[in-house]
């Protein structure tokens, strides 16, 4: 119940009605702000972006804006390489985002058996969510170099064969998986290891008595009861991973060969290498249509909303 | 089975345990070991086969380098100012629009707050485009507000969601007690709401900081010179012909330091903040 209401009841009458309205009044006064910075900075240019889609505008070509209808988005449905990057970035985000959320369940089973100093060793972890992207891109490339890196020199001396890393067209997007997993893994194992602390004890302490193995408890147990946790993390990452960008321009430039060209790679090299802008506008709009309708079919299949909701009622 | 081999194995437990915990926290730990080791060495140091670990004469030579020939300092404070206001932007705004959603009897308050939401979804790829080309239109290109506005944006809906949560844990109990006492709407969010909320407020910030200060994609599209911030320019290491190895790790030091040190003091609230409150942490 909402203090307005359990106030409201305790007065009656006129008085009662007006309060409330000066109530709204200010409700949405607080709101202002907040609402004028959503449409001037966020709504607004995305409508603008619209129109852009719609005209073939280039500053390059003299600046001048025609109309050309949906013309753009015909080009776009035939354009190879443009879906070549939509492929490879559904690849990229379902590797890397069930790669960390694995390894995030994992840490987080090893971790919440709290041994001395698993504190301090969990607080490490953290960190790589913490470096800035750039930072991550150029330290990675470092000790990826494939004649003069540490990882090469590693991989030497336990006895594996020396990796091509980015170099290699068949290997640099596996490569930007691995860096991405090492960055995020992290937030996920951080918000999963949040779940599994707060897990209700009773259901472990039954399952004892019963005698269920460790398998069993995790399957039948542990993991159903993760499930809202797990969801809101995946669903924050996937969100993310669609945007991709800075390790990968650091690192490849969608190179080689167009091994590691994801889509916001592809966008920015239409946009601000040709400023080929009405085009690029209408492969954003196309993209930000895929990735809403993945994230819905998510949220769908997820049960994300009725989580959500719960938490609203509460 | 004896005592004895029953101790024996949960030694052995124990030692697997701690082998498998250190072997992760190794994986995660390697690259920044490595980071800022080579920031501390020469270039000639950092490409050498087998790798120099950690006897090597460490030097400052890469800092001073970005100082001297980069003016990282003007960086600095390019970003500093940005995520600074863009960061006091957004938890004003923010705040009182959690505020009102927590606690006003408004119109389709679910739809309102998904709104806001719906900007966290947004990739910035899509919306740079339209910003670019407005603010040359406008004449904000290159300049402070341009890139405080838009981090003040992508800031917003965290603040919303997370504040909006804080605020809901206070009783409110308490602010109706004000409220008998006299005291108007707006007084007692100002004297009684907001002092109990500056645990939540500190790390809503840490995290929206965080968040503008690392962000790239619109910085090296919305700035050319003028308001370039860190990352930008750390990125243009490795676009010269030679590649400043030494010089890019230290600018990596040099932007991450402040989030790391800022994060890990506020760790406390870190999983509420960045799941927009919906996990408690």
């Amino acid at each position: 119940m909402s203090m307005t209401h359990s106030i409201s009841t305790a007065k009656v009458g006129v008085a009662d009605k007006a309060q409330r309205a000066g109530e709204r009044r200010t409700g949405l006064l607080l709101l202002t702000p907040a609402f004028v910075l959503m449409n001037v900075v966020g709504f607004f240019p995305m409508v603008y972006s619209l129109y852009i889609s719609l005209t073939d505008y280039n500053p390059t070509h003299g600046g001048i804006a025609r109309f050309v209808g949906l013309k753009n988005y015909a080009t776009a449905l035939l354009d190879l390489q443009f879906w070549h990057a939509v492929g490879l970035t559904c690849f990229f985000v379902t590797l890397s985002v069930l790669s960390s959320l694995i390894l995030a369940v994992l840490l987080s089973l090893l971790f919440n058996l709290r041994y001395p100093g698993f504190f301090l060793l969990r607080t490490i972890i953290l960190i790589p969510m913490l470096i800035t992207p750039i930072a991550v891109g150029i330290v990675w490339r470092v000790m990826m170099m494939p004649d003069l890196g540490v990882l090469n020199y590693i991989l030497t001396v336990v006895g594996l064969q020396p990796q091509l890393w980015t170099s290699s067209a068949g290997s640099a997007l596996l490569s930007i998986v691995l860096v991405d997993i090492w960055q995020w893994t992290p937030f996920m194992f951080l918000i999963v290891f949040a779940g599994i602390s707060s897990l209700p004890k009773s259901p472990f302490e039954a399952a004892a008595i019963d005698g269920a193995g460790p398998i069993r408890v995790f399957f039948s147990i542990t993991l159903p009861l993760l499930k809202p946790v797990i969801v809101i993390a995946t669903l924050l990452r996937i969100v993310d991973a669609f945007r991709t960008y800075d390790t990968a321009f650091i690192m490849t430039r969608g190179g080689p060969d167009f091994a590691t060209d994801l889509v916001s790679v592809y966008l920015q090299r239409v946009n601000f290498r040709f400023f080929d802008l009405g085009y690029g506008s209408a492969l954003s709009w196309i993209t930000l249509l895929i990735v809403s309708v993945i994230i819905l079919i998510f949220t769908r299949l997820s049960g994300f909303t009725r989580i959500i909701s719960e938490k609203e009622d509460r | 089975m004896s005592p004895n081999h029953v101790s024996v194995q949960r030694g052995s437990k124990i030692v697997f345990v701690y082998a498998l915990a250190l072997l992760a926290t190794a994986f995660f730990a390697f690259p920044i070991f490595w980071m800022v080791t080579a920031s501390l060495k020469s270039d000639h140091n950092i490409t050498a086969y087998p790798p120099v670990w950690i006897f090597f004469t460490p030097s400052l030579q890469n800092y001073v380098k970005l100082v001297e020939e980069l003016g990282i300092v003007k960086m600095f404070i390019n970003s500093a100012v940005i995520v600074g206001l863009s960061t006091c932007l957004a938890m004003a705004c923010g705040t009182l629009a959690a505020y009102a959603l927590a606690r006003f009897d408004i119109k389709n308050k679910q739809l309102i707050a998904f709104e806001v939401l719906s900007i966290r979804m947004l990739p910035p790829i899509v919306s740079v485009v339209p910003m670019f080309i407005l603010a040359r239109w406008l004449g904000v290109f290159d300049t402070y507000w341009l890139l405080t506005a838009a981090y003040a944006l992508s800031g917003l809906p965290f603040v919303v969601w997370v504040m909006r949560v804080f605020i809901q844990d206070i009783p409110q109990s308490i602010e109706e007690a004000a409220l008998i006492d006299g005291c108007s709407r707006l007084e007692t969010f100002w004297r009684v709401t907001l002092p109990l909320l500056m645990p939540g407020l500190a790390a809503t910030m840490v995290i929206v900081f965080m968040f503008a200060w690392n962000e790239f994609l619109l910085a090296s599209m919305l700035t050319s010179n003028a308001a370039k911030t860190l990352p930008v320019i750390a990125a243009n290491t490795l676009n010269a012909k030679s590649i400043a190895w030494g010089m890019a790790s230290a600018a990596g030091v040099v932007m991450s330091l402040p989030v790391v040190v800022l994060v890990l003091l506020m760790q406390r609230y870190l999983v509420r903040g960045l799941t927009l409150g919906a996990v408690k942490g």
